[in-house]
């Protein structure tokens, strides 16, 4: 933004006001939020029985702690459910603003780009990792998996760190939706290639070495690794805390990229005049 | 592509903006609100240049666009307009009181905790022209508000545009519907492909017409005029214009008046060659001739 700065405190006031909008809105949606539950319930009915097929010795201690493959790949199912639909919400929602016209609406309105695209996400930045939270409940008591009680705190501040990456991956997604109006595909299968390789689902040990070596600097991979060592082995704030100096920078510099990303993008849209066309 | 366009708004003021499909009329409103970066020229809205500073510009301008899809469908009217009101930096508290007042005013009170899905294409426009005028703004830029709306709903938006006025905001509106700018706006600006093609008073505007082509009912000694009575007729008008069948209906006929002749001496022409004129009718109004006559036709 040139010219005059606005005000931060008042431009971060808006946000209550995106977060009413989309909270009314998703409530006049009742059976999608019933069927959400449900095929969270169904994820976990799937694996629990996939995971009595899977021989426990095969999978990985998590924490010192030896575990079941239902633990082991929940907390995955949790991260990777969580990046998933936190980066398809990011990306459909500016989608969504050009789809249904009311992007120009909000642009022509004194608020930054940066808060327009914060706003339009904020309340998928609170229910997502809640849902996560309740996917975790329905396992644990659902499935009878049993997570050590002091690293859940440990591990939702893991998960906090994680946040500002979807955040920033989504936020690169948006750019490229209002770019090129169908570029998500690249970032997509990206995304999966990097979920795929984390040892959400399957142990990293199974893939080529060098897959485990790329997994020590994936962001994802980090995150389900120091979930599980706290969910699973009960590791502690030492731990969480290696974990937390290798993931806070690259959440940071994800999403310093998302942001940036995101604004030449604006800026683009504008010079060209083609922001509401989709 | 915009070149060449100059435009001012008093307070208080109408300006319409007339041109066909991609004359350059939403290019122009996108720079006005900032959507679009010009590469040369400027826009100051209350003294404030759109370019350097487009959210302080913002704080003044009420936007109406065209189109109806500019609300959230599954909130309610009142709601979408109390988020509007948030994002020019209004508490709930204001927002709401102030959405309930200018619901009141574009007369949706009743209407307010209806879905905006479910509003019908009048009431949606009367929501848009609430959205824009919760800030009390110096400028408001209408974008073919009427299109698609009936007669009285179209009175209606204009009503409300002509009390804004009233409070000393200027009104850029753009529109296609030539008819409604008479009586209305204050001055005229002809866009053509991007290019100011006409700029003056809509008085002027009508001044530009040169065609002009009547529907004359006639009748004659029997009941339609024959063609021996027309031949008779067009010698009386001589230099004045030419009578010719309209097709279909026998008792009207197209009189096409040549520049500087005067209507009612054709008409005092006919009359005397035996015919009894029954009634009169503009083919098109000057409004439209003058529109045509500075536009480009599209193929």
């Amino acid at each position: 933004m040139t010219g005059a700065q606005a005000n931060p405190i008042a431009e971060l006031a808006k946000l209550s006001a995106f977060l009413r909008r989309d909270l009314l809105t998703r409530l006049s949606y009742r059976t999608a939020i019933l069927a959400d539950l449900f095929s969270l319930f169904s994820q976990a009915l799937i694996f629990y029985y996939v995971s009595k097929v899977v021989n426990p010795a095969r999978i990985p201690n998590s924490g010192g702690q030896r575990t079941t493959y239902i633990a082991y790949v929940t907390v995955g199912i949790a991260v990777s459910g969580l990046l998933a639909i936190g980066l398809a919400r990011l990306v459909n929602v500016i989608r969504q603003e050009q789809f249904m016209g009311t992007l120009e609406s909000l642009m022509v309105t004194p608020t930054t780009a940066s808060v327009i695209l914060l706003g339009s996400v904020v309340y998928d930045l609170i229910y997502v990792p809640f849902r996560t939270v309740i996917f975790l409940v329905i396992v644990s008591i659902g499935f009878n998996v049993s997570f050590v009680a002091s690293g859940y705190v440990p591990a939702l501040v893991i998960l906090a760190a994680f946040m500002p990456f979807v955040w920033g991956i989504g936020s690169i997604a948006s750019a490229c939706v209002l770019t090129f109006r169908r570029g998500t595909g690249v970032l997509g299968f990206a995304t999966f290639v990097l979920t795929f390789t984390s040892g959400a689902y399957f142990p990293v040990s199974l893939f080529p070495s060098w897959v485990g070596q790329l997994a020590k600097i994936n962001p994802i991979a980090v995150t389900i690794t120091g979930m599980r060592e706290q969910l699973i082995g009960g590791a502690g704030w030492d731990d969480a805390l290696t974990v937390l100096a290798k993931l806070i920078p690259m959440s940071g510099i994800t999403l310093l990229l998302g942001l940036l990303a995101f604004r030449l993008a604006m800026r683009r849209e504008r010079r060209l005049g083609t922001l509401g066309l989709y | 592509m915009l070149s060449g366009v100059d435009l001012r708004v008093g307070a208080g003021r109408i300006s319409a903006l007339l041109g066909p499909n991609g004359a350059g009329k939403t290019t122009f409103l996108r720079i006005v609100t900032g959507l679009l970066l010009p590469e040369s020229g400027s826009v100051r809205v209350a003294g404030i240049d759109v370019a350097a500073d487009p959210m302080g510009a913002r704080r003044h301008i009420g936007v109406v666009p065209s189109g109806d899809r500019t609300f959230y469908m599954r909130i309610s009217g009142l709601e979408n307009l109390a988020f509007f009101g948030r994002l020019y930096g209004l508490s709930r508290r204001e927002a709401l009181a102030r959405a309930e007042q200018r619901l009141a005013d574009v007369g949706l009170a009743d209407a307010g905790a209806q879905r905006a899905g479910l509003y019908s294409h009048g009431m949606q426009k009367r929501l848009s022209m609430a959205r824009a005028l919760l800030m009390n703004p110096e400028l408001l830029v209408v974008d073919e508000a009427t299109d698609g709306l009936d007669p009285e709903g179209a009175r209606r938006i204009q009503d409300l545009v002509r009390g804004i006025t009233d409070t000393g905001a200027a009104v850029v509106w753009t529109t296609q519907r030539l008819d409604e700018i008479r009586g209305f706006a204050d001055a005229v600006t002809v866009l053509d492909r991007g290019r100011t093609t006409f700029a003056g008073t809509v008085e002027d505007l009508m001044l530009q017409a040169t065609s002009r082509a009547y529907f004359v009912r006639l009748r004659g000694v029997g009941d339609a005029p024959g063609d021996a009575e027309l031949q008779r007729a067009n010698e009386a008008l001589g230099a004045l214009g030419t009578l010719s069948r309209a097709g279909g209906d026998r008792e009207h006929v197209r009189l096409d008046l040549t520049e500087g002749a005067v209507l009612g001496e054709a008409l005092a022409a006919v009359s005397g060659a035996g015919l009894t004129v029954l009634d009169v009718a503009q083919q098109r109004s000057e409004l439209e001739q003058s529109f045509l006559r500075l536009t480009t036709p599209r193929t």
